[in-house]
């Protein structure tokens, strides 16, 4: 009986495995793309070719096949094996041969491989606001250090000294360095070093103004880093485990206070300990990720968590707690020429977190100055929108944003000309950002006191060889404002 | 002047990559009423260019997929969707090739290149439709979308996965889980497929009796 329950299930799991790989409607084609089908062949040697930088090593171990192996010539493993060797990142092009081996049946792969740069330009930060009248900056990156298959990068930026009471020059950088793959295992290996020599704003008067003169900054320093494994759980994803040390130096006014437009001053809290401290965290996350095509994505989805554990039982000055969590998903529409997408996003910070360590109001509301390596470029309020409550808080320990999002090809090229595609969008969204304590008390109504908005973006992105451009409105004002 | 110089650079880009995109080709072909199908015959040589006729001799093995759809004349939405995998191997011991079709029930041995093409590149009389769903003196046409050596979703999501690896995290992680992801600059792109092949029928109707 058990026996033939057993099978039931069997059938049923093919017939359901079967049904999803089958576009609905369609009869069944007699041969499917995974059939094998060819002569065997005994694998006798792999040879390859092409790399002068790239350790060969590297490129044997990403290989799913290897000499003694025995398969069909339409063995899946035999077409995967070019695009497991572009998957390392490191090639333009990867092409195959075969030729005739020592006896009948064996056969010798040849591998030969065109490297490309794998020099990455990540990031450019320029602008100008009240609080930095320009800051200039960018993270690079190379991905195959020496041949080796180690990502190094870094950045750096410096921001010029603004109008704001308290602010002096401010400049930061990092290093990092990482490798996703451990002499060809699925355990991978990072870590990354920081220093921060800044100048934090913060309101000490007015509600909503922009006004330098209701600001004032006090200067900080922070140097630290992180370490950590991670894990390729499967091919799209992967598990990361990582320690973080950071040391503090802030000079805090003593008993900083804002002054409110009725005149009444209230007390500040600047989340950090005055003089040096240490933050030491534990951290784990997940990122989950099946979109085809990163850049201008029409399907697929994207999830990622991560939770961060301070405490003083590992060293920390600091007991907190965050936790953040990611979700996108795409659907295609009209053969994929377009797509509706839906972004969600949100963290939550618990306990004595340092400010750094807390939701940022242009993390949350994408037309405000994201921060640079941490360092806060922009007093801009947020756009009030819906008129909600207005002295938005700069920064939160409950945050989050939704989104959803039209995305229209409005072209695609195969390359030759340097351009991959094209796509306009438009989108909206709301966002959020509270401190805990403020939502439990209240002396508005509740519409007043909700500390959330609306946001809306809207541009053009242009996938090219060169780099990926977007020309979009939260972009144009994150810059300049 | 600014907006103006935006504009351009835009107008620019779009210009560059439409030259560069796929276009449909509109191809005479011909339809039979067989049984109760609609079948469709025409040629697809166009799909191979000198290197995929080159890399047919590898001893790796080259997929083409024919994909058929039906459209009423004013509408985007197909009210047939067919599909045909056609798949040959050179087998390098025997100097034979070996070839698997949509309609043959075991693959067959081809001595020459040419011929392989010729059965590779050849439509006769593929079922499109039922003729059940083409009502009669409706205009339609057939789009026929072909792909030699497509890949597929999960092998191209694995492939492009190392563009959201950056060289792992800095201090902060907050910032991460929040706005763009689009953040890498420099990469190459692994097309869909190695070749793509877009026709267009002209326009056909069943007459009434």
């Amino acid at each position: 009986m058990r026996g033939l329950v057993a099978v039931l299930c069997v059938q049923l799991v093919c017939m359901a495995s079967a049904f999803a790989d089958e576009p609905a409607g369609e009869p069944s084609p007699p041969l499917h793309e995974d059939d094998e089908f060819g002569p065997l062949i005994a694998i006798e040697a792999i040879e390859i070719s092409g790399n002068t930088a790239t350790q060969t090593e590297i490129i044997r171990r990403a290989l799913p096949i290897a000499p003694g192996d025995i398969l069909h010539a339409s063995d899946r493993r035999l077409r995967d094996t070019r695009f497991k060797v572009l998957a390392l990142g490191y090639f333009r092009d990867v092409t195959l041969a075969m030729r005739k081996g020592s006896s009948r049946g064996r056969v010798v792969i040849e591998i030969h491989v065109v490297e490309r740069g794998t020099f990455v330009l990540n990031r450019l930060w320029f602008g100008t606001t009240n609080v930095s009248p320009y800051w200039l900056g960018a993270d690079v990156g190379e991905r195959n250090l020496l041949g080796l298959g180690i990502s190094i990068g870094g950045g750096m930026v410096y921001a010029a000294p603004g109008d704001v009471e308290g602010s002096r020059s401010q400049w930061a950088g990092e290093l990092r360095l990482a490798d996703p793959s451990l002499y060809g295992s699925r355990w991978g290996a990072y870590g990354s070093l920081t220093l921060v020599h800044g100048s934090q704003p913060f309101r000490i008067a007015g509600t909503s103004s922009d006004d330098p003169g209701d600001f004032q900054a006090y200067p900080y320093r922070r140097f630290g880093g992180r370490a950590g494994m991670t894990y390729d759980a499967t091919v799209l994803s992967r598990i990361s485990a990582g320690l973080r040390l950071e040391e503090i130096s802030a000079e805090l006014p003593v008993a900083p206070t804002q002054t409110l437009p009725s005149g009444q001053i209230e007390s500040i809290d600047l989340h950090l300990d005055p003089g040096s401290s240490r933050v030491v965290t534990a951290d784990l996350s997940i990122d989950r990720d099946t979109r085809a095509d990163p850049i201008l994505p029409h399907s697929g989805n994207r999830i990622m968590a991560a939770a961060e554990i301070g405490s003083a039982a590992i060293g920390s000055d600091y007991d907190f707690a965050t936790l953040f969590a990611r979700f996108d998903q795409w659907w295609p529409l009209r053969n994929e020429r377009s797509s509706i997408s839906f972004h969600i996003s949100g963290g939550v910070v618990v306990g004595d977190a340092p400010q750094f360590d807390r939701i940022y109001i242009a993390d949350v509301d994408p037309l405000l100055t994201p921060r640079a390596l941490g360092l806060v470029l922009s007093n801009a309020s947020p756009l009030d929108i819906l008129g909600t409550r207005a002295d938005k808080p700069m920064y939160g320990d409950l945050g989050g944003t939704v989104t959803l999002e039209y995305s229209q090809q409005i072209f695609r090229g195969s390359g030759k000309n340097r351009v991959y595609g094209g796509d306009w969008f438009v989108g909206v969204g709301a966002w959020g950002l509270a401190d805990a304590d403020e939502l439990k008390l209240r002396d508005a109504s509740v519409w007043n006191s909700l500390p959330i908005d609306l946001y809306g973006d809207a541009g053009v992105r242009v996938d090219t060889d060169l780099g990926i451009f977007e020309f979009t409105i939260s972009n144009a004002l994150g810059r300049f404002r | 002047m600014k907006r103006r110089l935006a504009v351009a650079v835009v107008l620019a880009l779009t210009s560059i990559a439409v030259a560069d995109d796929d276009t449909i080709e509109p191809v005479h072909m011909q339809f039979v009423e067989r049984g109760d199908d609609l079948v469709v015959s025409t040629k697809i040589q166009k799909l191979f260019d000198e290197a995929a006729y080159a890399a047919l001799g590898t001893g790796f093995e080259s997929t083409i997929v024919i994909n058929t759809f039906v459209y009423p004349q004013d509408s985007s939405e197909p009210i047939a969707v067919n599909k045909a995998v056609r798949k040959v191997v050179y087998d390098i011991w025997d100097e034979t090739y070996v070839v698997s079709l949509e309609n043959s029930s075991k693959p067959v041995r081809v001595k020459f290149q040419s011929e392989v093409l010729k059965l590779l590149t050849t439509i006769d009389n593929m079922p499109v439709a039922q003729l059940r769903d083409l009502p009669l003196g409706e205009i339609f046409y057939l789009r026929v979308n072909v792909l030699l050596n497509p890949v597929d979703k999960k092998t191209l999501a694995e492939v492009q996965r190392w563009l959201s690896q950056g060289t792992g995290g800095g201090l902060d992680r907050g910032g991460v889980f929040f706005g763009s992801f689009v953040s890498v600059f420099v990469h190459p792109k692994i097309a869909d497929a190695d070749r793509v092949l877009q026709l267009q029928s002209q326009p056909f109707y069943r007459p009434k009796p």
